[in-house]
């Protein structure tokens, strides 16, 4: 489903490149969890998926069709297949949980109707079913800065799966969330993956929680891929590459 | 101990500034010692002739009116060029510099220059104001939207890229809820500066409140003068009230 073929990023001015010659291929129906420290390059390989970062090397294909160098419109029908939750969920503020969920199905209609608001019975329908899946259909018109940090989480996967999606993008959705809140929010994630059959890439600081809910898991350190299994195969001395830092090799 | 070497230059610089700036305005207070002719004059201004009052309440509404217009169609203008001007949201560099330099050039030109000017075309009277405080406030509240736009949270854009949403509808609904208030602030604040430059172009031909105060003043008509006075006190101590009232409303 996703190829991404000897891919590297170095951002502009930095020593070392972000993500250093990942090759990987991703298949519908899997649940991955990727680990590794602040920095090791996690989100800028979630980014690189959805086309949101540039590649300085290598390709990403979605279904043999290459994404790294398409048009700004292409682009756009690739992320419509992309459903994304964000660490600090990038809501859009003053507005209401459901106009925030409607936003999500943006890309299928005309610029016009978006702006003025004007959604059928059945879109409408449609993203009150998803408000009532992500268990909020009791705040559907509640501005989303009154909203706890895992009810935003909620609208935010919300707004993702009204769109369809085919593959599910997770950059680090629950680091700003207490453990309880956390918990919940990646078993409304694997809910949803399950029922609509997608691919979930997550970004996630928990190994905890990685290891409960992937199916195959990945561990990035300085940009290199350094583990690729099953959870059950990621073991203490793996742990410990992936998380050593001077600090931890200094005691 | 509290001062240093640089408290002491800077204290010395500000002296001889502030030395010639007194020169240069011929700042002498013992020219107060013909105060006595100000209390003469003033006293002219009382008893206030009151007979004008409900000619002096139309020319009023007139300069809200002029003050008004002209600041909200200047806001009107300004906010699509904003996204231009901002360096985020300007589909270009060379576009984002050029409506930048727009910008400058024509906040540069006081509001009075351009009423002089729309003066031979337009004729006497409030339109030529209007267009010339709508003028100025393009050029005003184009930079500070522009720059609001640049600061805001980067976020909600990525999100409203990433459900595959087009062209300018992604800036627009990622970046207006965030600086609306803002936006509203910045506006309110250019409209009572619009009620006192609206005064001035009176003073040109411009019409309302300020016209009527010039020509009662001309023609030593003090007993409306001291009338006019206290109603355009009033006016702005009741504009000051509503646009905090509002201001909070929003935030």
């Amino acid at each position: 489903m996703i190829e991404m073929n000897n891919v590297s990023v170095r951002y502009p001015g930095a020593k070392h490149d972000a993500l250093s010659d990942i090759d990987l291929t991703f298949e519908k129906g899997d649940f991955i969890c990727i680990l590794g420290k602040s920095g090791a390059g996690k989100s800028t390989f979630i980014r690189c998926i959805n086309g949101l970062q540039e590649l300085t090397q290598g390709e990403v294909k979605l279904d043999g069709k290459q994404i790294s160098n398409m048009s700004e419109e292409q682009l756009r029908q690739v992320r419509l297949e992309m459903g994304m939750v964000f660490q600090h969920f990038n809501l859009i503020p003053r507005m209401s949980v459901i106009q925030n969920v409607l936003t999500g199905i943006f890309g299928y209609r005309s610029n016009v109707k978006n702006l003025l608001g004007l959604f059928s019975a059945d879109e409408l329908e449609q993203a009150k079913r998803v408000i009532s899946e992500v268990g909020l259909s009791d705040m559907m018109d509640r501005r989303v800065e009154r909203l706890s940090g895992g009810q935003k989480q909620r609208v935010g996967i919300a707004r993702a799966i009204v769109q369809r999606p085919r593959i599910l993008l997770g950059d680090e959705p629950v680091a700003s969330l207490d453990p309880g809140t956390s918990n919940h929010i990646f078993t409304l994630l694997k809910e949803m993956h399950q029922r609509l059959g997608l691919l979930t890439i997550i970004n996630v600081h928990d190994i905890g929680l990685a290891k409960r809910y992937a199916t195959r898991l990945l561990a990035l350190k300085d940009g290199k891929l350094i583990f690729d299994g099953n959870p059950e195969e990621f073991t203490e001395s793996y742990y410990e590459e992936t998380y050593e830092s001077p600090d931890n090799l200094l005691t | 101990m509290w001062f240093k070497k640089r408290n002491i230059l800077t204290i010395i610089l500000l002296s001889i500034f502030i030395y010639f700036s007194m020169k240069l305005t011929e700042f002498d207070i013992t020219k107060f010692r013909d105060f006595r002719n100000m209390i003469d004059f003033m006293a002219q201004w009382f008893p206030i002739n009151f007979s004008n009052l409900s000619g002096i309440v139309m020319d009023t509404l007139q300069t809200l009116a002029m003050a008004f217009l002209g600041s909200l169609l200047g806001l009107l203008i300004a906010l699509p060029i904003s996204f231009i001007a901002a360096r985020n949201t300007s589909p270009s560099p060379i576009i984002y510099h050029f409506w930048r330099v727009f910008l400058s050039f024509i906040r540069s030109i006081p509001e009075i220059v351009f009423g002089l000017i729309l003066l031979t075309a337009l004729g006497l009277g409030p339109f030529p104001a209007v267009i010339a405080i709508m003028l100025h406030n393009i050029g005003v509240l184009g930079k500070l939207i522009s720059e609001l736009i640049e600061a805001a949270d980067p976020g909600p854009q990525e999100a409203m890229k990433a459900v595959g949403a087009k062209g300018w509808i992604v800036s627009l609904f990622s970046i207006l809820p965030q600086i609306w208030p803002n936006v509203l602030s910045h506006y309110f604040y250019r409209f009572e500066v619009a009620i006192r430059t609206s005064l001035i172009l009176g003073f040109i031909g411009g019409g309302g409140i300020g016209q009527r105060l010039f020509n009662d003043f001309k023609t030593f008509q003090y007993q409306s003068v001291s009338l006019d006075v206290l109603i355009i006190m009033i006016m702005v101590i009741i504009v000051d009230f509503f646009g905090g009232y509002i201001r909070n409303k929003v935030i």
